[in-house]
């Protein structure tokens, strides 16, 4: 077994993806020129005689050919751009995504749409370059402090995304009509008018893979463990450091030119592992083209039958569909290093009495944000303080609200520290489980086929997709007795599907767009009293029950054989939390939407205040989210007012900057 | 502003037998809350909205709404008949404030079906219609005569809606007859960056117009459920003209010039381009108007070169 895996090598896939291309490109050059048939030699000169040959003939001269250049670069760069990324940060689902580069750009590029669309006349790629560059400065500055640990960039890039998502989300929703032209760039289309794009790029990949075969050897240190490196006398920062910019310079100059193709990068140095190339160099040489003609394979594709659909179906999108399953089949085919022994380590600080005491504490800072989300609020005269006379507003407008925030971030809450100690990774919350992605994905499918749709049938829609995901989740993992990290592999895969699907439904401009986003971001906007009280009900009653499960949630963190010679049968176990964070997530993403991301950072923050141990854990974290979505909704209508943002972007906004406080100080 | 429509000669035609048989009907659907405003032009009633091509029509009726969603937009992108500066800002379209819109005390909320969502919790304030003009089965212009009269009513402006509309469809046939019989057929597209735009087909506004001014469209092929494709500019090679409607993104303009291949197009060599100002492209009957008439000059004057895309 072992000795024909390591003569297995990535050259049969590429080959067979190399004469599918010809194939098609050959298909696609017949349509486009009838005329062309077989006399390859000598059709330039002869052909173009009629206007409409010669139209035709531009269209493949200045259009097809850059388009089929262009998609082989791309590809090239991102996976180039993967390989590098992967080695540094010793992490197998690292992507130059998961280091904030993209929506780093993306955000650079809105704020300057909307701010300063002098800069844009000089040429976007220069805003997407320093966007992703200022973000990618930010992610490392957070990690700093740990030496550039993988876990700890991981963990930053994670935070960085989400927050500078959230900002661009902000923006989106009040901006939709400016954004048209950016949402096709966020989806990345390989368009081409010219061989600018073509000029622009390939003398920067040259550079770049010069530069990675001068780097490959010291990289390779990196496979040893820090000590042994250090040894050596690598300098293990400055070398992260140096390969991390690369891949950014790529990643940034491929994205800012076609916009952001997704999966490529995480996708290309993953699959020609598996197929065989072991050893670092082999890697970078296959990687790159591989991913070069995984994108043309994906463009020719959708150049040949896109155009029977009424959508734009631009090609970063669809990578980025077609991955997600592939990532789902390569699940149980990685070779992990098992890391959350090691990370459950911060989870077990000795445990800290006095810290109990902050239970009480935060009490009272709920029912302050309580009073304050209320009774205190903006108007068309200025800052009122209302009182009993304006009950029946309060009653019926705000009171629903606040409680169905409260709830849901009670919800999130107890979902996210079951999940974080159970997989021991601090990355993990029903977000990057999936659930929550799961839901929205039946929500955006709805909305993207009724035309008109209806609150009852979007709760329907909702619970269906929520539990087809969990059903999914446990299918995969079953087998590994829902081993944390393929858990979260599974999850990320799950939720690299609604990506691209939002990102398709953006670029083509729908109407609904304001309402889909308002309501993804984490509206309480259409909750009433009966949804409220059923929300906080039920997470009262959630809280309640949180004893039952803390001698489990103490016990798992210490590690598998640990839990097991303690008693705990570790399999059922960690089944039947799994399916009550199931259903905890599926009930708060009907009321806030999937991106709330109170599920990851409410446990982190009970965890900076000192709860360590499971029970006080869970009741910190359930009082700190609720604390955070019920400030985030009374933020959200007042800061624009009359315009309400979606409370679940408030918290992310508010959660984001006080985990990166956090995050530095550690 | 909108009183400018009001003003113009009218002339009395075709469709007052439909209101005729309409209004007994309508009538009696609606008696249980017809209540004291008995179809008199006198009484105003507030009405509120969140769509931009209702908030228009109420505007070309010659009634001002009491507050209107995102109303800086509403500026920006449908333009005229303007919003009055004391028209309130209900915030976003899919989420207006609902505080905001209760202390406003409205007799009448205006939705259409994009934002039915809004429904239940609306109606808790006030009375709320949902008013359907962009179906994709059904001829658009009469959707848009329709949704006049059905606005005009809720807004107890029923006398002057005939007015209103033979007034607009006064202007479109003017804008016919002004022009040559056997125009080639037209592309109508909105730039959404260098190397994108949104084309418009069936059951667009804009081909409705033009089908009316006697002219084809040049797409023929699918749209979405509300009449328009995203595609590449490689796919504008038809013969005719190209019809440019603003706004055009900063740096598009800029970027066509060194773009080899928009120079090649049929109608860029030819000097078939023609340019529009922004009209509202969901819009009801004043943007059709304003869409005939701006499209009727544009073929009348010179046509545009491509130089003339700079210039603002």
């Amino acid at each position: 077994m072992t000795t024909l895996r390591l003569r297995m090598t990535p050259a049969p896939l590429c080959l067979c993806l190399a004469l599918a291309c010809t194939a098609l490109g050959f298909a696609i050059l017949h349509q486009a020129l009838p005329g062309l048939a077989l006399a390859m030699g000598d059709w330039l000169p002869t052909f173009a005689t009629s206007q409409t040959d010669r139209m035709a003939l531009a269209v493949v001269q200045y259009s097809l050919l850059p388009r089929i250049t262009m998609s082989i670069l791309v590809g090239a760069a991102l996976g180039l751009a993967g390989v590098l990324m992967q080695q540094v940060l010793r992490n197998p689902i690292a992507s130059p995504t998961t280091l904030g580069v993209a929506s780093g750009a993306q955000l650079g590029l809105l704020v300057a749409t909307l701010y300063a669309p002098g800069l844009l006349v000089f040429g976007g790629e220069w805003v997407a370059l320093a966007g992703g560059g200022l973000s990618l400065m930010l992610v490392l500055s957070l990690s700093w402090r740990q030496r550039l640990a993988p876990v700890a960039v991981v963990l930053s890039g994670l935070v960085v995304n989400l927050y500078l998502g959230a900002l661009s989300t902000v923006l989106i929703l009040f901006n939709q009509e400016e954004f048209r032209g950016l949402m096709i760039w966020a989806a990345g289309s390989m368009a081409q008018n010219s061989w600018d794009d073509t000029l622009h790029l390939l003398p920067r990949l040259l550079v770049a893979i010069a530069l990675a075969a001068l780097l490959a050897r010291p990289l390779k240190l990196l496979e040893l463990n820090e000590s042994n490196a250090r040894s050596l006398g690598a300098s293990v920062r400055q070398l992260r450091l140096t390969g991390l910019g690369l891949s950014v310079f790529i990643t940034a100059s491929a994205v800012s030119l076609v916009g952001i193709v997704g999966f490529v990068g995480l996708a290309a140095p993953a699959i020609v592992r598996l197929m065989g190339a072991r050893t670092l160099g082999q890697r970078l040489i296959w990687a790159p083209v591989f991913g070069g003609l995984l994108l043309l394979t994906t463009d020719l594709l959708l150049l040949n039958y896109s155009g029977r659909l009424p959508s734009l179906v631009p090609t970063g999108a669809m990578t980025g569909l077609l991955g997600a399953p592939l990532l789902l089949w390569m699940i149980p085919r990685l070779a992990l290093e098992g890391s959350p022994e090691g990370a459950s380590a911060t989870m077990l600080q000795a445990a800290r009495t006095r810290a109990v005491r902050r239970l009480p504490q935060l009490m009272v800072v709920l029912t302050a944000a309580a009073a304050l989300a209320l009774f205190v609020s903006q108007s068309p005269q200025g800052w009122t303080l209302d009182g009993i006379d304006h009950w029946s507003a309060i009653a019926q407008w705000r009171l629903p609200r606040i409680l169905a925030a409260a709830g849901a971030g009670i919800l999130l809450a107890l979902a996210g520290t079951t999940i974080q100690r159970i997989t021991g990774n601090p990355m993990a919350s029903p977000e990057v489980l999936g659930i929550s992605a799961g839901t929205a994905i039946g929500l955006i499918v709805t909305i993207y086929l009724v035309a008109s749709v209806s609150l009852p049938l979007l709760i329907v829609a909702g619970s269906v997709s929520a539990f087809v995901t969990l059903a999914i989740l446990i299918l995969l993992n079953r087998r590994s007795g829902f081993q944390a990290d393929r858990l979260l592999l599974t999850g990320i895969a799950i939720a690299a599907l609604f990506d691209p699907l939002r990102s398709i439904f953006l670029a083509n401009g729908d109407p609904r767009i304001q309402q889909m986003i308002a309501w993804m971001s984490g509206s309480t906007y259409y909750v009433d009293m009966t949804m409220g009280l059923s929300a906080i009900v039920f997470a009262v009653i959630m809280m309640a029950l949180t004893p039952l499960v803390a001698r489990w949630l103490d016990l798992l963190p210490l590690g598998r054989a640990t839990a097991l010679g303690l008693g705990v049968r570790v399999n059922r176990v960690r089944l039947a939390l799994l399916a009550m964070v199931a259903v905890l997530t599926a009930f708060a993403t009907l009321i806030v939407g999937p991106l709330s991301f109170a599920g990851l950072l409410a446990p982190h923050m009970a965890r900076m205040l000192g709860l360590s141990r499971a029970l006080p854990h869970l009741l910190g974290a359930a009082m700190i989210g609720a604390i955070l979505m019920v400030s985030a909704d009374w933020l959200g209508r007042q800061m624009l007012f009359p315009q309400e943002v979606p409370a679940g972007l408030v918290s992310a906004l508010l959660g984001g900057a006080y985990f990166m406080w956090g995050l530095r100080r550690h | 502003m909108s009183q400018t429509y009001l003003r113009q000669q009218t002339v009395f035609a075709a469709s007052w037998p439909r209101l005729l048989v309409a209004l007994p009907i309508l009538t009696l659907l609606f008696w249980p809350c017809a209540g004291a405003a008995e179809s008199s032009d006198s009484f105003a009633p507030r009405i509120g909205t969140v769509d931009w091509t209702l908030a228009e029509t109420l505007l070309s009726l010659g009634v001002v709404p009491v507050g209107v969603a995102q109303t800086r937009d509403y500026q920006a992108w449908v333009g005229k008949p303007a919003l009055p500066d004391e028209v309130v800002d209900l915030g976003l379209r899919a989420q207006p404030n609902r505080e905001l819109i209760a202390s406003l005390e409205l007799d009448q909320f205006l939705l259409s079906p994009l934002y039915q969502t809004l429904e239940p919790t609306l109606s808790r304030m006030t009375r709320v219609t949902t008013l359907t003009t962009y179906r994709p089965e059904a001829d658009l212009w009469q959707n848009l005569i329709d949704t006049t009269h059905e606005v005009a009513r809720i807004a107890h402006r029923e006398t002057r809606a005939s007015k209103v509309v033979n007034e607009h469809r006064e202007r479109i046939d003017q804008v016919r007859q002004q022009l040559p019989d056997n125009l080639p057929p037209m592309l109508v597209i909105q730039f959404i960056d260098s190397r994108h735009v949104r084309v418009y087909g069936k059951g667009s506004l804009y081909e409705m117009v033009m089908n009316r001014l006697g002219m084809d469209n040049a797409w023929t092929g699918s749209t979405n459920l509300w009449g328009y494709a995203t595609i590449g500019i490689e796919e504008l090679t038809a013969p005719g003209y190209l019809v440019l409607v603003d706004p055009i993104p900063i740096g598009v303009s800029d970027e066509l010039d060194q773009n080899r291949l928009w120079q090649m197009l049929p109608a860029v060599r030819q000097q078939r381009l023609l340019r529009l100002p922004a009209v509202w492209s969901f819009g009801g009957l004043p943007s059709a108007v304003r869409f005939a008439e701006s499209l009727g000059h544009a073929l009348q004057t010179t046509p545009d070169t491509h130089a003339s895309l700079k210039d603002s």
